[in-house]
């Protein structure tokens, strides 16, 4: 299979130039919110007529990137499953889904069954794929791919994160220009530039004196001036980002359009990542984490188990997503990342143990979907690299072309150093 | 599951052997076995007790033999259903990453896949323990980083799965990846070379013994110079402040502890539950975010104030002192050294008497109205000093 050819995208992986008119137009706003910025009087209104909420947002071009870790190692071969090539059931004699039951994509690959509520958006164009896809090192490692992946920067002395990287270069200065729907930072957010986490934004506030917020506040920035960064960070960025949030409309809002989210984690995670959206706030990257993926045993089969019931979760969550947003889905674009693929043999514990080439999800309103991207590499004998699915594309080319075409970014080179790749035309330009 | 995490948390804030639980805490972390997780609820328990209670200040190797045959891990890490014919490399190569060398070793994917192969074997029983099954064991000869195993029989296998994890557990690589483990909870995120050089001679000399590792680093001077260099974790501010607060166990019960765990949990640190095998991180850079920040100033409000959880014997803020200052500059000061164990710098104090609007000589007294409504926002904000949130 060769790389997407018909979405009319440009080659040149600096500009991401294409449909010149609209992003001349856009350019020019840019420029002139750029302008007014370094007089520093600009406020930059986004987001829908009804929701609308200044902020000042200089740099930012309106877009959300949502990455969705899938830790722990997702099997791709089992959500899009090549079931044109006899390899992949001669492999997996147990747990391979089975030709008959896939939604069908194409010649070669069908999606889980799990994964019907995507098959919309796979229909209208919003919904695709890029397989196997891969790091340039082929760590078989958990953490150590996960710390690569994240940090993206192989081979240099860079320690960053790579969303930390991209808000720096693309910087709002807001508080809320990243945001992780988690407790935890994740590690690719490691790094200066601004960025809050938080679980809900209903109910983002401080228990307290009830009816002397301004000086409660007050008092706990004074206590960290002069205090280390490691601890005078995350309070600073906590006041000013309960204060942002405290202006922000809906959100405590439910979801929209019918959008019904799965009772769980994700779910919730999603759901709170819509409001965020939909509120206008310049949220430049979104990461949220759906793990539990590391299946060495007891992976299940097509109609029950641990994968089924995970792309249940996964797709449900997803389809909401789209749903919930309306007319924010057009400016968002949410890209899944796992640190790699499994094995392509099955164990005898009906799992996969770990591998490499893996299977990206990309779901937006710029995404060239209906199609599966990239290079198959293939499942014979002789194509596997240690038993495992090669990787053909790296990772980076995906999020490079998301970052360049759809979120504003110029030169990869601050946010990927040394990385060389180019676009496969996963998405259009904005 | 649930009683083993409010268990361990109940422990941690109110046991008397405080040393003997962050040794705990440290092993749970390497041996990690997540807790709460459906597959193990049956042996978790007994793994807690009988693999890291029973070795924490014991021998390592004989805790890393312990957790092999244990059914916790083999379930936990598939080795019950690795066979010759087809291996699950799971616990072989976290065995290597995660519980001894550490990735940065070098180790091949080899290694690793030879590692997997001398393991299997190790499996669950009928009786549900953990047993040795010949039949499952691949007793070819291999080397596992620089580890020889020559051709063996079925039944010798064994032997050389105990031979392989005792070499292992004292190899001077996995020496000093754990002695930085123990260093990194007691002495700084970046320990010093010189003194896990030192902790790896001990582990070393003595076999993997825990006790005299611990010396080392307990007679070192970069831990007596370690205060004031860590960021409490939020398990350790749970704990830190309950206990700074003297804060009583509930008089019957558990509503109270099951509520805290139920908080520690939501921030993603309750004891033994992370959820991947690589333990909890143990750095700053893991754990201090906005959000998590939040959640810690709103437990310090909670329990300054004795709000939640009710079942708790909170102490009334009035009675943390002996006695009221007769100034708000001293009571801000007394705050400091009854909760933080030292004075509040110029910073935090300032922010503190600007919260209660007084000047550093206005008169105080028991009988002050402020002070009597209005102490335990200043205990809260004790708490939420950098002063506090550094260790």
């Amino acid at each position: 299979m060769s790389t997407a050819s018909t979405s009319g995208t440009a080659n040149d992986p600096r500009c991401g130039c294409a449909e010149g008119s609209r992003l001349t137009s856009r350019r020019t706003v840019l420029r002139a919110a750029l302008a007014a910025a370094a007089t520093g009087v600009t406020t930059y209104a986004v987001g829908d007529v009804s929701t609308q909420v200044s902020f000042a947002a200089p740099g930012w071009n309106g877009e959300t990137l949502v990455v969705l870790s899938l830790h722990g190692g997702f099997d791709g071969l089992s959500a899009v499953v090549p079931g044109g090539d006899g390899a992949y059931y001669a492999a997996r004699p147990t747990i391979a889904v089975p030709r008959s039951t896939l939604l069908g994509l194409d010649q070669m690959f069908g999606l889980h069954p799990a994964m019907a509520p995507l098959v919309p958006f796979w229909k209208n164009g919003t919904f695709g794929v890029v397989h196997a896809v891969g790091q340039s090192d082929p760590t078989r490692s958990h953490f150590a791919a996960m710390e690569q992946m994240e940090t993206a920067a192989p081979g240099s002395s860079v320690r960053t994160g790579w969303i930390d990287r991209t808000i720096g270069s693309l910087g709002t200065g807001s508080v809320l220009g990243a945001v992780g729907i988690s407790n935890q930072q994740p590690r690719s957010f490691a790094g200066p530039a601004p960025k809050t986490t938080t679980t809900s934004l209903d109910g983002f506030s401080l228990i307290g004196p009830g009816d002397d917020r301004p000086t409660w506040h007050a008092a706990l920035r004074r206590m960290h001036t002069g205090a280390r960064p490691e601890v005078a960070a995350p309070a600073t960025t906590l006041l000013s980002a309960m204060e942002d949030v405290a202006k922000l409309p809906g959100r405590t809002a439910g979801p929209a359009n019918g959008a019904a989210y799965p009772d769980s984690d994700l779910g919730r995670a999603l759901a709170q990542a819509a409001v965020l959206k939909k509120s206008g706030a310049p949220v430049q990257v979104i990461a949220l984490d759906y793990g539990d993926w590391d299946m060495h045993a007891g992976l299940g089969r097509v109609d029950g188990g641990w994968m089924r019931d995970k792309l249940t979760e996964l797709s449900s969550a997803l389809a909401a997503f789209a749903t919930d947003l309306g007319s924010a889905f057009g400016s968002t674009t949410l890209v899944t990342l796992s640190e790699f693929g499994r094995r392509v043999g099955e164990n005898a514990s009906g799992g996969l143990d770990h591998g490499h080439g893996n299977a990206v999800l990309l779901l937006g309103g710029g995404v060239v979907g209906g199609r599966v991207h990239g290079v198959w590499p293939g499942l014979g004998a002789d194509r596997l690299v240690d038993g495992d699915l090669a990787g053909t594309t790296d990772y980076r080319s995906v999020i490079g072309e998301v970052l360049q075409k759809r979120c504003g970014a110029g030169s990869l080179g601050t946010i990927f150093p040394g990385f060389g790749g180019s676009p496969l035309g996963v998405v259009r330009a904005r | 599951m649930l009683e083993t995490g409010r268990l361990t948390l109940a422990r941690q804030i109110w046991s008397t052997r405080q040393l003997f639980e962050v040794v705990v805490d440290v092993w749970n972390n390497v041996l990690h076995v997540t807790n709460p997780s459906s597959e193990v609820w049956a042996s978790r328990q007994d793994y807690d007790r009988n693999v890291v209670r029973r070795h924490a200040f014991g021998s390592f190797g004989d805790m890393l033999v312990a957790s092999a045959r244990h059914p916790a891990m083999l379930t936990y890490l598939d080795n019950t259903s690795s066979t010759a014919a087809q291996p699950n490399e799971n616990y072989g190569r976290e065995l290597l990453e995660l519980h001894t060398l550490g990735v940065e070793a070098g180790y091949s994917e080899a290694d690793v896949k030879n590692s997997a192969r001398l393991l299997t074997g190790l499996t669950i029983g009928r009786d549900g323990g953990g047993t040795y099954d010949a039949g499952r064991h691949d007793g070819a000869g291999r080397s596992i980083y620089g580890f020889g195993v020559p051709p063996h029989s079925a039944a010798d296998g064994n032997g050389w799965i105990d031979a392989y994890l005792r070499w292992l557990a004292v190899h001077p690589v996995t020496a000093r990846r754990l002695s930085a483990k123990l260093a990194t909870r007691f002495v700084s995120d970046t320990p010093p070379a010189a003194l896990l050089d030192a902790m790896a001679r001990t582990w070393v000399q003595t076999g993997g013994q825990v006790v005299p590792v611990l010396r080392t680093m307990f007679d070192s001077t970069h831990f007596w110079a370690s205060a004031g260099q860590k960021v409490r974790t939020p398990q350790e501010d749970y704990v830190a402040t309950l206990r700074t607060l003297g804060t009583g166990m509930e008089s019957s019960g558990v509503g109270g502890i099951t509520k805290i765990f139920w908080h520690v949990l939501d921030q993603g640190h309750a004891p033994m539950a992370w959820p991947a095998p690589n333990g909890y991180p143990d750095v700053a850079a893991a754990w201090t975010s906005p959000s998590l920040t939040l959640s810690r100033w709103n437990r310090h409000m909670d329990f300054a104030a004795g709000w939640y959880p009710p079942e708790l014997r909170f102490t009334p803020a009035l009675q943390l002192l002996p006695s009221i200052p007769s100034t708000y500059g001293a009571l801000v000061d007394a705050l400091g050294v009854r909760l933080t164990g030292s004075r509040l710098n110029a910073d935090e104090k300032a922010a503190l008497l600007q919260y209660a609007g007084r000047s550093e000589g206005s008169p105080c007294s028991s009988g002050d109205r402020w002070v009597q409504n209005n102490l335990r926002y200043l205990v809260a904000l004790t708490l939420d000093t950098p002063s506090f949130t550094i260790r």
